[in-house]
């Protein structure tokens, strides 16, 4: 009934002042009755007159058209006509007509044009007070100390104050007693959680790609980023300016690229078959839609297929706006599994510091060793004159080596299989192979099925060229290259092959003895691991063979390595090296012969102390090496190089390309130099810009009171709703500006409000008046937002394990949900231990089956970009409450407090429970109804043992040592009190 | 609770909930619900009911360029090196007094011959799964709209307090299967009490819905009774109507946790309903255990009921996997009908029959006598409709003879949810919901209702 109440603020208006204004009272109407055809889109329909043009709509309304169109019965005069669908209502006709009578004033449309800051004393409760009084109202006393406690701590930290917390509250009979607990809530890390869930709602953030495969995807770097920028209350501008851009500041820092992950939350299509051109549309769509809603609360998408029909925004400037966001070299088909391409590592601040560790060891050794460099050396030559009869090949990681004594094997139409513990290599590992070779057909394969067009990798020669290929799916999902110039022939020649694990051929490198070779990509298609591409993989590697009998190979093979990591230039040069170390005595050396030299040297002859640090030196880098395979990636903006052309898609369809369009800014908005997408970043958080304060301060101003001040958050365009307060939003957005675009400062002023403050207690003539409380004539009653609500749960049972940040986890969920819709590759493997109580922000969100118990409650799908707060109360909100086992076991842990922590009487032991669970005492009515119920339990329960066990057990954490029936009566009371509309409201 | 109390809840829980105006009807409706069965992946036009005896004498010949005219194929086949026709090796016949064509893998729907209203010149915009089923579901084809489900249950409201107005049943073929997504029966930008309510086999057919074990019916009627108590003295204390939202939602969740369990109950079924289904629906969560629960709903009056059936996206060895998913589907997609019209709910039930594209003509892989895959072909499919305001009996609409193009009366997936909306007494142009300053509707822009279905 949202639709039909927001017609009760007008109105009053109207009765109050008889004045018309042309931005709250005739815009909306035009906007919505008429621009559809008299709007910015109306000259692409043939229609000459527009109404959302000054000199247009004046002309026909001094002419006395308009109000003569809008009034007649007449069919073919009627305006809107009888077949657009629309009518005006009788409110709106006198609008309209009252509005031509004064005059028709005409005003610039308010959020286009930059916010005023105020001209005399301004403070929130000013302009709240204001506009209360012009109804004839009032603020609401303060609130409770209590209540206020509960309130301002939700609302700042995402989790209820403790009992103490509130004691220490109560205590403090200081005037600035309040203030204190605000800043102190301020500068809790729950507030960075609290603040970022929204924005992961905003950056449509979620762990898996979306889509028909829904595989896994790493982002939570990114969200990590984002909790702790709220922590240091990062200047906001700075904060949207590196998420839109960070990669292309000056010298831009890991956590300037690390911020540019916002605009690759967008979902990724991985699906076979699709026409990946489709795709890299929707993604740069989707980045315009999203900065447009998130920065500038602009419904830009609108002007995807046609000129906008409400906002002055043509169809051509929509693709200059796409531009900035088109030149990202990525793929339209995504990954299935993992990250997809551009990428950087991002390890976190603690592995920073262990990377840190490790390369000042490294530093060390290395200094160590060359200090003393001349002796070394010196020593060695010695040795050189006998050195050993043996092949040198590196030793690091190394994964496999065979044939490497006596003559190369001969193969006619043999194989051998490999131990089967070398070789395992999937699609996303780092690898290297390496092989002498002098003949034809598979030199080493990894293949299901033994055959050329399973899935898994191969190495061959074929027609005098090296053939190598990663391939899940051998028509679609495989990535294949061949070097160009063939073999000289009539010997053996050196192969290796380095793979860097990055799923594209521009990671492999081909190396023919020992030269880095040019080759040719014959697909570069691959997503999908071996180990997801249907079922269990465990084929051997096979050398001569396994790609069917076409291929086995026919002539010599030998020294066949295998490492499992990227061998470097000079280790594939030594490695084709081909001789043992006693043929290089004396004789002139080649560089890779005496690095081969030198190294066997300082690995087995060198003095005790020299080899003791060369092997220090190289375990250290090994363990470096090992260590940054274990970062997280995350998806980033990139530039290419290159600059993409943009054309204007006709129809908005991404093979239908129009005329090429240059970056460019919508003409309707302040202007400034911006070539690239650093300069609509920087357009974006420039102070002239007339939306991001606004709409920041208004999303803030949201969270805080459940409504907006304009509320549709999402939309400050012509359709978008009059804010209730427009004086205090432009107070609220210059003030915000002009603090350095400090969220805390804002929060706080927000928040020591005493329109914050007051009592949300109504009275039904308020209800009735003032509905959705859009005035502020009471505090904000809000049912809590889904994360919020378990959250508050787990902390008053003492279960919830607080550690920001990490890697998503898997909290209860009911069994076979996943299985149920997806394809076969991925089960929900719940979390066990201390991630089973972690803060719901850091739940794994599956896009394709998200967490049940946010859908209940309103939680954003994260297909897509949400910046509107949803509540609707629902059965399955109840049955959520009453049986899943989070909260039936975070009752039993309430139930347990209550024993433990109060006194022997029931009595307190209820108020315990209850002040655990909202904050405040019972009154002597709730305490009744508390009692009545503990008694049933405990009459329940003294007949039922086993019934009372059986609830007892339920969850994975066990309890105390208590008996039974008391526990599972107090547990039933303390699920009682999470059942309550209190419990899941911020009041 | 008092009675007053109660009603005032029960409006106020009516506005939350944001139904349009309460049921929105345009015009006198024909149907009061919908049961979709959607049978998910694509089933073959070419092998159940679109016969094309012409291409025998084709097989294996290269797809002439005058009827694939250069259009889009999937990534899967576009680099195929030939497009060799693939006539179906399944006999067809004519049946009832329509003499409607259907293979020999639906025998029991076929005896309903005269009923269906079969629709063989569909079309869709999309040619991969996520973007076709999103576009079935919501009229557009990237998530982030409401699902048509959820725009009856906006429009139309519920007709039983104990149950939610749009519930959704999901059951496994043998088949390859695609993914589905919660997202397809969610409710996009309207508000989520309209999205689909999935129901499950097995002891919770409603997420959350069994109390905990060891807590008996009676404790949690007195529990709800504490728990009205508190609220209301809530209630008296703030004023707050969510709060007499809350206490009838509650109300309601009991009910429902009565009504549930009764309704997928199928114990006190007699013998005959599952001769009637067949064997497999004894098995609860099969897919004709889920059309004998799609009776039970419609019965109780639950608004639009959907069945998704997993498994028919046949790239290869079509003829193998096409029986499977028939063999668990033909029977209780039939009895379905039966059961229905036996009981009088027929004709004020839309029934609805396919999958969110066709196949293609051309073989998929290596084409020989007795096997053949096929790609996805939205570019004609075939959809069958009964009850409900559609006219039986009638196949409307032709392909040429490859069963490539259209060639007579094209419709496409805005059509048929425009003509559906229409059976339900609703204006497909005139049921919106405005976001992000735009009016929305199910058909978007586009959507005609095909009178030539209607009865």
């Amino acid at each position: 009934m949202k639709v039909l109440l927001s017609f009760f603020l007008p109105a009053i208006a109207l009765a109050a002042e008889p004045k018309v204004e042309f931005n709250r009272d005739v815009r909306p109407i035009l906007s919505d009755k008429c621009y559809h055809c008299h709007g910015p889109d109306a000259k692409a329909k043939g229609i000459p007159l527009r109404f959302d043009v000054e000199q247009d709509a004046r002309a026909a309304i001094t002419a006395g058209k308009l109000v003569a169109r809008i009034t007649t019965d007449k069919k073919g005069q009627q305006m809107p006509p009888p077949y657009s669908g629309l009518t005006l209502t009788a409110k709106e006709k006198q609008t309209l007509s009252m509005w031509a009578a004064q005059g028709a004033e005409w005003q610039a449309h308010w959020s286009f044009v930059p916010p005023k800051p105020p001209t005399g004393f301004a403070s929130i409760d000013h302009f709240v007070s204001a506009r209360l009084a012009k109804e004839g109202l009032s603020m609401r006393p303060l609130a409770g100390r209590e209540t206020l406690a509960r309130r301002a701590t939700i609302d700042i930290t995402g989790l209820p104050p403790t009992p103490r917390e509130i004691d220490a509250f109560l205590k403090d009979t200081s005037p600035n007693a309040y203030e204190k607990l605000v800043d102190r809530l301020l500068a809790s890390p729950r507030y960075g959680e609290r603040m970022a869930a929204r924005w992961l709602d905003a950056a449509r953030y979620a762990d898996t790609n979306g889509y028909q495969y829904d595989g896994e995807r790493v982002m939570w770097r990114w969200r990590d980023y984002v909790i702790e920028s709220f922590n240091h209350n990062k200047p906001f501008d700075q904060f949207v300016l590196e998420q839109l851009a960070g990669d292309m500041l000056p010298n831009a820092t890991f956590e300037q690229r690390l911020a540019t992950g916002f605009n690759r939350n967008h979902r990724g299509n991985t699906e076979d078959g699709i026409v990946p051109e489709e795709y890299a549309v929707e993604y740069v769509v989707d980045r315009v839609e999203t900065s447009g809603a998130v920065f500038l609360g602009l419904t830009l998408g609108c002007a995807r297929c046609h000129n906008h029909k409400y906002d002055p925004l043509t169809q051509k400037e929509f693709y200059q706006i796409y531009s900035y966001f088109n030149n990202v070299p990525e793929l339209g088909r995504a990954m299935k599994y993992g990250n997809s391409p551009p990428l950087m590592p991002a390890p976190t601040t603690k592995q920073q510091a262990t990377l840190a560790a490790l390369d000042a060891k490294i530093a060390k050794q290395e200094q160590w060793l060359t200090a003393r460099a001349p002796k070394i050396d010196a020593a060695r030559r010695v040795w050189e004159r006998q050195m050993p009869d043996v092949r040198w090949a590196p030793l690091s990681m190394r994964d496999g080596e065979y044939f490497t004594q006596g003559q190369p094997q001969t193969f006619e139409g043999s194989r051998v299989d490999l131990d089967e513990k070398s070789g395992k290599f999937d699609i996303d590992d780092i690898w290297s192979v390496s092989a002498w070779v002098d003949g034809k057909g598979a030199v080493l394969t990894r293949m299901s099925g033994n055959k050329q067009e399973g899935k898994g990798y191969g190495l061959h020669v074929k027609e005098g060229k090296v053939f190598f290929h990663i391939t899940s799916n051998w028509v679609n999902d495989a990535l294949r290259l061949e070097t160009v110039k063939p073999f000289a022939p009539g010997r053996a020649h050196h192969v290796s092959v380095t793979y860097t694990g990055s799923r594209m051929a521009e990671g492999v490198r081909v190396y023919v003895d020992g030269q880095l070779a040019e080759t040719k990509t014959l697909l570069d298609t691959l997503y999908r691991p071996f180990r997801n591409a249907g079922g269990v993989y465990k084929e051997p590697v096979r050398v001569g063979g396994g790609a069917g009998k076409a291929n086995q190979f026919q002539g010599t093979l030998g020294e066949i390595r295998l490492y499992s990591r990227v061998l470097t230039d000079e280790e594939v040069a030594m490695l084709a090296v081909g001789k043992p170390l006693s043929a290089m005595a004396g004789e002139k050396r080649t560089h890779a012969e005496q690095r081969q030299v030198e190294l066997h040297y300082l690995e087995t002859a060198a003095a005790p102390d020299v080899r003791q640090a060369w092997q220090t030196l190289a375990s250290l880098r090994e363990e470096r090496e090992k260590l940054e395979r274990t970062f997280p990636t995350v998806m980033v903006m990139a530039e290419s190089p290159q600059r993409k052309e943009t054309h204007l898609l006709l129809r908005g369809q991404y093979d239908k390309p129009g005329e090429v369009v240059e970056p460019g800014l919508p003409a309707f908005l302040p202007q400034r130099p911006a070539s690239n997408r650093l300069g609509f970043a920087k357009w974006v958080v420039d102070p002239q810009n007339p939306l991001l304060a606004r709409v920041t301060m208004n999303r803030f101003w949201q969270s805080f009171f459940g409504n907006g001040i304009v509320k549709t958050t999402e939309d400050f365009g012509l359709q978008g709703e009059w804010p209730t307060h427009p004086e205090l939003l432009d107070y609220l957005a210059t003030e915000f500006i002009h603090s350095g675009w400090d969220a805390k400062a804002m929060q706080k002023m927000i928040v020591m409000s005493a329109a914050y403050r007051q009592s949300s207690q109504a009275t039904p003539e308020l209800i009735q008046r003032d509905p959705d409380n859009r005035l502020l004539s009471r505090g904000p009653r809000i049912r809590l937002p889904a994360e919020m609500i378990r959250d508050t749960a787990l902390h008053a049972a003492g279960l919830l394990h607080e550690s920001v940040g990490g890697p998503s986890v898997k909290p209860y969920q009911p069994d076979g949900l996943w299985k149920e819709v997806i394809m076969q590759d991925f089960d929900y493997n719940q979390s066990k231990g201390p991630d089973l109580y972690r803060r719901s922000l850091y739940t794994f969100w599956k896009r394709t089956s998200a967490p049940p118990m946010m859908m209940n409650f309103d939680a954003s799908q994260r297909e897509a970009c949400t910046v509107r707060e949803n509540r609707t109360n629902t059965p399955l909100q109840a049955l959520n409450l009453m049986n899943d086992v989070t909260f039936v076991e975070a009752a039993r842990f309430i139930g347990q407090r209550m024993l433990l922590e109060a006194g022997a009487d029931a009595d307190s032991r209820l108020r315990h429970g209850f002040r655990i669970a909202l904050g405040r005492l019972p009154k002597p009515a709730e305490l009744i109804v508390l009692r009545g119920s503990l008694n049933y339990h405990l009459d329940y329960f003294a007949g039922k043992p086993a019934e009372a066990k059986s609830l007892l057990w339920q969850g994975d954490t066990r309890s105390a040592d208590l008996p039974d029936r008391e526990l599972a009566a107090y547990q039933a009371v303390a699920s009682l009190l999470l059942n309550t509309d209190e419990f899941v409201t911020k009041e | 609770m008092q009675r007053r109390q109660f009603l005032a809840a029960l409006t106020t829980l009516l506005q939350q909930n944001g139904y349009a105006e309460g049921p929105v009807l345009h015009h006198a409706p024909k149907a009061k619900r919908v049961i979709t069965l959607f049978q998910h992946g694509g089933p073959s036009q070419l092998d159940l009911f679109d016969y094309k005896p012409n291409l025998a004498k084709v097989h294996g010949q290269d797809l002439p360029d005058s009827i694939r005219m250069g259009q889009r194929l999937t990534g899967m086949t576009a680099y195929q090196a030939t497009f060799p026709a693939a006539p179906s090796i399944f006999k067809f016949a004519q049946h009832g007094q329509s003499g409607a064509w259907f293979s020999e893998l639906l025998p029991h729907m076929a005896k309903h011959a005269d009923q269906w209203t079969i629709m063989k010149s569909l079309s869709t915009e999309q040619i991969n799964h996520d973007p076709a089923v999103t576009f079935f579901q919501t009229g557009f084809q990237l998530a982030g709209r409401p699902s048509i489900g959820s725009w009856v249950s906006y429009g139309l409201g519920s007709e039983n307090k104990d149950l939610p107005a749009f519930i959704v049943m999901i059951s496994q073929g043998r088949g390859n299967a695609q993914a589905l997504a919660d997202r397809m029966w969610g409710s996009g930008f309207i508000p989520t009490n309209h999205q689909g309510v999935k129901f499950r086999g097995g002891k919770d057919p409603v997420l959350y819905l069994s109390d905990p074990e060891g807590y008996s019916r009676t404790a949690r009627r007195r529990f709800l009774d504490d728990l009205g108590q508190l609220n209301q003295l809530k209630l008296d204390e703030y004023k707050d109507p969510e709060i007499a939202t809350r206490i009838a939602q509650y109300e309601m969740a009991f009910r429902m946790q009565a009504s549930v369990p009764e309704l997928a109950d199928l114990s006190k079924e007699p013998e005959s309903t599952f001769e009637l289904y067949g064997p497999e629906s004894r098995k609860p969560g099969t897919y004709a255990a889920n059309c004998i629960l799609a009776r039970r709903l419609a019965e109780r009056g639950v608004r639009f009921i959907q069945l998704f059936h997993r498994g028919w996206d046949q790239h290869g060895s079509l003829p193998k996997q096409i029986r499977w998913q028939c063999e668990d589907t033909d029977q209780p997609s039939a009895a379905l009908l039966t059961d229905l019209k036996q009981r009088g709910l027929l004709d004020d039930t839309v029934v609805l029959w396919g999958g969110e594209f066709g196949r293609t003509v051309y073989s998929q892989g290596t084409l020989t006598q007795t096997d053949y895959g096929r790609d996805h072909h939205p570019r004609c499919f075939t959809m069958l409709a009964a009850g409900g305001g559609f006219k039986p009996g009638v196949s409307f609409g032709e392909t040429d003879d490859y069963s490539y193009n259209i060639a007579k009366d094209p419709m496409d997936v805005h059509d048929l949810h425009a003509t559906m909306m229409h059976c339900l007494g609703v204006d497909h142009t005139k049921l919106t919901f405005k976001f992000q300053g735009r009016h929305y509707r199910l058909t978007d822009v586009h959507g005609r209702v095909i009178r030539p279905l209607l009865a």
